[in-house]
């Protein structure tokens, strides 16, 4: 059965093209155009996934309410903000809301579509674990390549779709830099240098909440960064 | 010349001069009215003795030389007046009788008051002290040759001022013919020093100096005291006003705008609006790139969704020609975009960016890594320059500041052949970084504005990549996140533009 995505958008083109892309890759859709239907739909039937924008019509956090709904009524539920807005203070709220990414709409559909099939394999593996796991083990980090989890010392590391590609990239290779381009290329997506200083500060953090000593990413500057073995 | 305020207040306390001018004048009125009344007095004195001794012609048989019989000393003496003096002269000039004296006996003056003991010393400059010490003999020449006592013998009564023999003091005679029946049988003259008006004249004298003295000090004090203060509250607006805009031209802080009620306090609060909205225009314009950013990601999103959903049909040939330039044109919108949100998002990002501790160093060497292609001359000192702050962010304006030298070097004509000068030393307190490339000069027009967001000084057809002049506008935003300072010089020899960015080095020491 085709999976159902669900887009909470309230621009009608944007929605519509979204809609006719997704369908055209085998999946349902049910589109929405504002918060309270969407909350009325997502009522009679939860879907699969759920693409959501931030300012819904007058509802300037229209999409942070409706996130949270969402994960009340399912925590495993994957949900992707998809949303003109850039600013940290929106991207971290929306996190904190939790939503497992965060795109801006400058996203190309191959990077929207990389990021829904990823959250849906996860979401597979989470209902019947797998025979075989694929796992990168890197030191004390441990990434979980299915189900996109990552650890250090055993410890769960609660990373983002994004930050999690971002961590792989890293470490891949260690010791090797990796340029700004071939990080986004890795994590798909196309953003700012600033963007992705940020992205890195948000992933030294919270492997520092795990561990206080955490310095595995190097800053190489002009050039990248690099993981420390 | 410059002329405070302070000093044309001055200039206009003069006017208070006029005080003690009229006030001048007033006593001497009153010492004419004095002379004249002292004159009256001596006069009817005169006429009194010679009214008296009228009735009494035996008296002045008296032989010459002798000394007043005691009926005589009786009559001048009740009817003279203090300190004066009165002596008779018969027709044949010789003195009949001399009664008095001009001193004054009893120096028992009052004594003088606050006022006048301050006065005293400026007051000995212009006033003319009356002294007891004077010459009172009656010369020979008075009596008989003297015109006072030669008018009274003619029978007509006479006054007259005349100096002391020593010229101390000045005295004042009066004279008076004595009749006996039709004829002039002696005369009568009284005679005072003006010491007593001249005191009272002085008194007077001193009371005018000294009130207006203190009028005046008073007054030009008070008019000092408020030109000061507004003064120095327009001097604090200036600084206020001057201080409020840097030399980038943007508002840093507002004014506080007085609650003061008069001409001043409008003045504060109405720079203090002025500059408010200047600062609002400037943030308007700063958030320009922001929002415009954010409004235009929406249609972006509906061309570029329209064109993968095109893509996905069954198309034409020649309609993927079509398609390619439409996303190449897509392309440079979205660098166009990531360009504006670069500049907002670090302005978020250095307000609450944590800072460290690092060796500038580390990321000017790294700085030539990103631009393989081109040549660059480093030169870093060997001891380490620490600063405070982000090396990441410090990382980022270098980029800046290299892709800008590259950009404008290739607008020189034989560009490629020299290399792009990265040096950074200390200096002082500070951490100098230069970044200089070969290339045209600076515009003299854009001076100042090159670290404004949104400002260029590309040539409109510059090649196919956008510029929306956010470049050094970003090296201003993290040198100010450094607590530094960026600017822009042309080479000296004209050869090509040096950008400093001057940040303090940190001060902690190593361990």
């Amino acid at each position: 059965m085709a999976r159902t995505v669900a887009i909470v958008e309230d621009d009608a083109a944007i929605r519509a093209n979204y809609a006719d892309i997704l369908k055209k890759h085998g999946y349902q859709v049910s589109a929405y155009g504002d918060r309270k239907s969407a909350a009325a739909g997502f009522r009679t039937r939860l879907p699969d996934l759920a693409l959501l924008d931030i300012g819904l019509g007058d509802e300037p956090d229209g999409g942070f309410t409706l996130c949270r709904e969402l994960r009340a009524m399912s925590a495993a539920l994957p949900i992707i903000f998809l949303t003109a807005r850039d600013s940290d203070f929106d991207l971290v709220s929306g996190l904190r809301m939790g939503a497992d990414d965060y795109l801006t709409k400058d996203a190309s559909m191959p990077q929207l579509l990389a990021r829904i099939s990823a959250l849906f394999r996860r979401a597979d593996l989470l209902r019947d674990p797998p025979a075989a796991e694929e796992v990168l083990e890197r030191g004390l980090l441990r990434l979980d390549m299915k189900r996109f989890h990552a650890s250090w010392r055993d410890a769960p590391v609660d990373l983002t779709l994004t930050e999690f590609w971002l961590v792989h990239s890293l470490a891949r290779h260690p010791g090797h830099v990796k340029d700004r381009d071939s990080l986004m290329r890795d994590a798909h997506i196309v953003v700012d240098d600033s963007t992705i200083t940020s992205h890195v500060k948000r992933i030294r953090r919270k492997f520092q909440a795990v561990d206080g000593a955490f310095n595995a990413i190097d800053s190489v500057y002009g050039l990248g960064y690099r993981w420390n073995a | 010349m410059r002329l405070t305020l302070r000093a044309q207040v001055v200039l206009v306390a003069l006017v208070l001069a006029v005080i003690p001018l009229v006030g001048y004048v007033h006593v001497k009125q009153i010492e004419r009215l004095l002379r004249e009344g002292q004159e009256q007095a001596l006069l009817a004195t005169a006429r009194a003795i010679a009214t008296a001794l009228h009735d009494r012609p035996q008296l002045l048989e008296l032989r010459a030389g002798e000394p007043a019989s005691g009926e005589m000393a009786l009559i001048l003496r009740s009817l003279a007046r203090a300190e004066s003096r009165i002596w008779i002269v018969d027709r044949d000039q010789r003195l009949l009788a001399l009664v008095g004296d001009l001193k004054k006996r009893s120096a028992s003056e009052e004594p003088p008051d606050l006022l006048t003991r301050l006065v005293h010393p400026v007051a000995a400059l212009v006033l003319d002290r009356p002294t007891e010490d004077f010459d009172d003999s009656l010369p020979e020449s008075e009596i008989a040759s003297g015109p006072v006592a030669a008018s009274a013998l003619q029978g007509v009564p006479a006054r007259r001022w005349r100096q002391s023999p020593d010229s101390r003091a000045v005295i004042l005679s009066a004279s008076h013919p004595v009749w006996a029946g039709d004829e002039v049988v002696a005369a009568v003259v009284a005679e005072e020093t003006t010491n007593a008006t001249r005191s009272a004249y002085n008194r007077a004298m001193e009371q005018v100096i000294g009130l207006t003295l203190i009028a005046f000090v008073a007054g030009a004090l008070a008019l000092l005291l408020f030109a000061s203060r507004i003064s120095t509250r327009l001097v604090r607006l200036r600084d206020e006003a001057e201080a409020a805009i840097d030399s980038q031209g943007r508002v840093k802080n507002l004014l506080a705008g007085s609650a003061a009620r008069d001409e001043i306090g409008d003045l504060s609060r109405s720079f203090s609006t002025v500059l408010g909205r200047l600062g609002e225009y400037n943030r308007y314009l700063e958030a320009m790139a922001s929002r415009l950013s954010h409004e235009l990601r929406t249609p972006i999103a509906v061309v570029r969704s329209s064109l993968e959903n095109l893509r996905l049909q069954l198309l034409p040939a020649e309609a993927g020609v079509y398609l390619g330039r439409a996303n190449d044109g897509l392309k440079r919108l979205d660098t166009i975009l990531t360009r504006m949100s670069e500049a907002t998002r670090l302005e978020s990002l250095v307000r609450e960016h944590p800072r460290e501790r690092f060796d500038a160093r580390d990321v000017v060497r790294g700085a030539a890594l990103a631009h393989p292609g081109k040549k660059f001359e480093i030169d870093v000192p060997a001891a380490p320059v620490w600063l405070r702050g982000a090396p990441e962010l410090y990382a980022q304006m270098l980029d800046k500041l290299v892709a800008n030298a590259v950009d404008f070097a290739y607008d020189g004509k034989d560009a490629g052949s020299e290399p792009i000068r990265i040096r950074l030393e200390p200096r002082g307190a500070d951490a100098v970084l230069t970044v200089s490339n070969r290339g045209p000069r600076l515009p003299q027009a854009m001076a100042g504005k090159l670290f404004e967001s949104m400002v260029s000084v590309r040539a409109r057809d510059s090649g196919p990549e956008p510029h929306l002049g956010l470049g050094l506008y970003i090296v201003r935003l993290i040198a100010e996140f450094h607590g530094g300072t960026a600017q822009a010089l042309d080479r000296e020899d004209g050869s090509g533009v040096v950008i400093k960015v001057k940040c303090p080095l940190d001060s902690v020491l190593s361990t």
